[in-house]
This record gives C-alpha cells, sequence and structure tokens, in this order.
C-alpha cells in the first residue's frame, strides 16, 4: 500500500515538473512574438505597428492585484519618460476575467481611463500570449529590443526593489536595463523575481 | 471576502474538526495553543529570522505556505491546507507553518482577523523583507518566479519539493505522504 501511495505520489510530483517546464516561457535572449491584441481604445495593437520604436517595455498588470495597483504611477512614469526615447510601455492585462471579475475588460477602460494610462492597456483575449513569454504573475516586465525584424528578450522580472514605497527604491531595474540598452551597453542584471498575483487561468 | 463563507468551505470546517476529534491527537505545535486559536500570534521576521524556523536538523517535514490575505487562490486552498493539517499534526515528525507576504504593519490586524476567522490554527510568521525579495525568492527554490501560493516541503535544511501553485486535498497529501 505504501509503495503504491509512493508511485502516486512521484507520478504527482512529475506531473507538477512537467506543468512548470512548459510554463517556462523565454529566456533573455529569446525573440518574442508578436501579438495582435485589443486596446481599452478598442483599436487592436501589435508591436509591428510601432515603426519607430527601438523596442518594448512589455508589461503583464492588471486591475486587481496590490502589487499592479502599486505600480501603476510608476508604469505611466515608465511610459513618460521611455517612449519619446524609443521604448514605449505595452501593458497587457492576462487573467481570465471569469476568475477575476475585476480585471474584465470594461474595468480595464475604466482604470486606464482614471489613471489616465499614456500606453496601450491590452486584453489577452483567450490567455494565449502570457503562456509564450512565460509570464506567470502581475506585474511580469520584459523588455524587448527591435534586432532586424525580431524583438529580443534583453530583461525579465520586475520593475524594482520596492513595491510598496517607491521613495525608497535603491534598484531601478527596469530603467537600468532600457537605459543599458538605449546606450548599446549590455543589460547588467537580466532577471530580478520579485513576489506578485499569480495569473488567473482556469484549471 | 464574503464569498469565503461558502457551505463548501463550512464543511471543509466541520471536517478538520472534525478529524481532530477522530484522531485525538494533539499538536506538538509549541506557540500556539492546539484548539485555541482565539488570539494567533502573527510573528514578524525578515528571511534571516524565517530561516531558521524551517531548516531544523530534526528529522521533521516542513510544509511551508507562502500566502497573503489579498491573494484569492491563497485563501480559498488554505481550507484545504488546514483539513490535512488536522490529518497529520499528531506526528511529530510534521509540521505545517504558514507565511504571510502581506505588509508588516497588517499583522496585527488583517492577517490576524484572517487567521481566526478561517481558524488557522497552525504557526504564523509574516515575512518582511520586501527590498530583498530578489535575493530571498531564489533561496527559497531557485525556480520560483515570485507568484502565490507557493508551498515548500523540506526536511532537514534540504528542500524535498517546491509548488508554485495551488494544491488541491489530495494533491498536497500525496506529498506529504511521500516525504514523511
Amino acid at each position: 500500500m505504501k509503495t503504491i501511495q509512493k508511485i502516486a505520489g512521484l507520478l504527482l510530483i512529475s506531473l507538477f515538473t512537467i506543468g512548470t517546464l512548459s510554463a517556462q516561457g523565454y529566456k533573455v535572449g529569446d525573440a518574442a512574438t508578436d501579438f495582435k491584441l485589443k486596446g481599452v481604445d478598442n483599436k487592436m495593437v501589435s508591436l509591428e505597428n510601432h515603426k519607430d520604436a527601438k523596442g518594448f517595455i512589455v508589461i503583464f498588470t492588471c486591475n486587481h492585484c496590490p502589487y499592479s495597483i502599486a505600480y501603476e504611477d510608476r508604469i505611466i512614469a515608465l511610459d513618460k519618460k521611455y517612449s519619446p526615447l524609443g521604448y514605449p510601455v505595452v501593458a497587457i492585462n492576462p487573467n481570465d476575467p471569469a476568475l477575476e471579475p475585476k480585471d474584465s475588460f470594461e474595468l480595464m477602460i475604466k482604470r486606464a481611463k482614471e489613471k489616465g494610462f499614456t500606453f496601450p492597456y491590452l486584453f489577452d483575449d483567450g490567455q494565449k500570449i502570457f503562456p509564450q513569454y512565460g509570464a506567470t504573475k502581475t506585474p511580469h516586465v520584459f523588455i524587448l529590443k527591435k534586432e532586424g525584424a525580431k524583438n529580443i528578450v534583453k530583461y525579465i522580472g520586475a520593475i524594482d526593489d520596492n513595491y510598496k514605497n517607491a521613495a525608497d527604491v535603491s534598484k531601478k531595474y527596469v530603467e537600468d536595463a532600457v537605459d543599458a540598452l538605449l546606450a548599446n551597453r549590455e543589460v547588467e542584471v537580466k532577471t530580478t523575481v520579485a513576489i506578485g498575483c499569480s495569473i488567473k487561468v482556469k484549471k | 471576502m464574503k464569498s469565503l463563507i461558502t457551505p463548501y468551505n463550512f464543511l471543509l470546517f466541520t471536517l478538520t474538526l472534525f478529524s481532530f476529534t477522530v484522531n485525538g491527537q494533539q499538536s506538538n505545535s509549541t506557540t500556539v495553543n492546539p484548539g485555541s486559536i482565539a488570539d494567533p500570534v502573527i510573528k514578524v521576521v525578515d528571511y534571516g529570522g524565517l530561516i531558521p524556523v524551517y531548516t531544523k536538523q530534526n528529522d521533521t517535514l516542513y510544509v511551508v505556505n507562502f500566502w497573503a490575505t489579498w491573494c484569492r487562490p491563497c485563501v480559498e486552498e488554505l481550507p484545504h491546507f488546514m483539513a490535512v493539517d488536522g490529518k497529520y499534526r499528531g506526528n511529530k515528525k510534521y509540521k505545517m507553518i504558514l507565511v504571510s507576504l502581506d505588509d508588516a504593519e497588517k499583522a496585527n490586524g488583517t492577517v490576524k482577523n484572517f487567521a481566526k476567522r478561517l481558524k488557522l490554527d497552525v504557526d504564523h510568521y509574516l515575512l518582511d523583507d520586501i527590498k530583498k525579495m530578489n535575493e530571498w525568492i531564489p533561496s527559497v527554490d531557485k525556480s520560483w518566479s515570485g507568484s502565490i501560493p507557493a508551498t515548500l516541503f523540506i526536511k532537514n535544511g534540504k528542500s524535498l519539493q517546491f509548488v508554485e501553485n495551488s494544491l488541491s486535498m489530495d494533491e498536497l497529501e500525496s506529498i506529504i505522504k511521500l516525504h514523511l
């Protein structure tokens, strides 16, 4: 009996491992997929539409998550600073609104208006895009740099090292990475991790 | 918050209490009085303070669940954790710990009230080490991207399993059985 339990347990664990592996998504250096997603202005947005961009600050974020909310003003500031320099913010809500009603498209429109989002806020309808990137939580940042026809992943992780208090940030991971890319330097810190809200997907 | 008090959850709590009675087991918890969760203690620690709690060389399987009161899937899986804990807490080689990632100032308010209301009768810690997330998250498990819920299974300071996802009652119990 005990053996059967152990075998069952091992099977279960291997299932988890397979699940984790398939959810790995991009690594730094990979070419990121383009997408065609609807924004809060009801227009479809793709990376290829941004002819003048040098790259993108793609941020998986949402309405409901306290970490996302804590970063809203900083995401607006990132777009205001880096969009004119060729690195606009593209925000994508990856959550299934059936599981998190606060993340519905209608409420995305409302939130974008309330906060005055300066960047596209897109809905990953059908949840096809976030798994390809390997986003696991909100907020989760992927900085892409245009290299020829490709968008190469240069940084994956957090915005900075203090979600709670913008005035007490010591490491501005995203700004440092984009600054390096703009100066044609290697990004020093290529990946970081921070606590975030898990992306809501039906099991 | 209202959605937490569902007939389903109520049933789980009842089952949990029932299993306490059937097993007639006593908690080996030292900081929380078994059966009495009138005033749960939420100990606020940094990562350096948390590590010794579950890395003891005592052949005990520590089930360490990272959660937060604002995290819906975390709160939804906690009744499963309590039900399973009810079955195993009499085993001296087993111990469950909850680590809240809420803001530290919520330890004695929101978090304590949650623990009380959901009858989370295990040892509670609140990990307050925001600026070092990029250090302690990979230290807990190098595969952890930082989403919660997440659960670490660890014995004698050696990590046996890490799950960055919700666990059903069956999943949780089979992992515990495997490592006990």
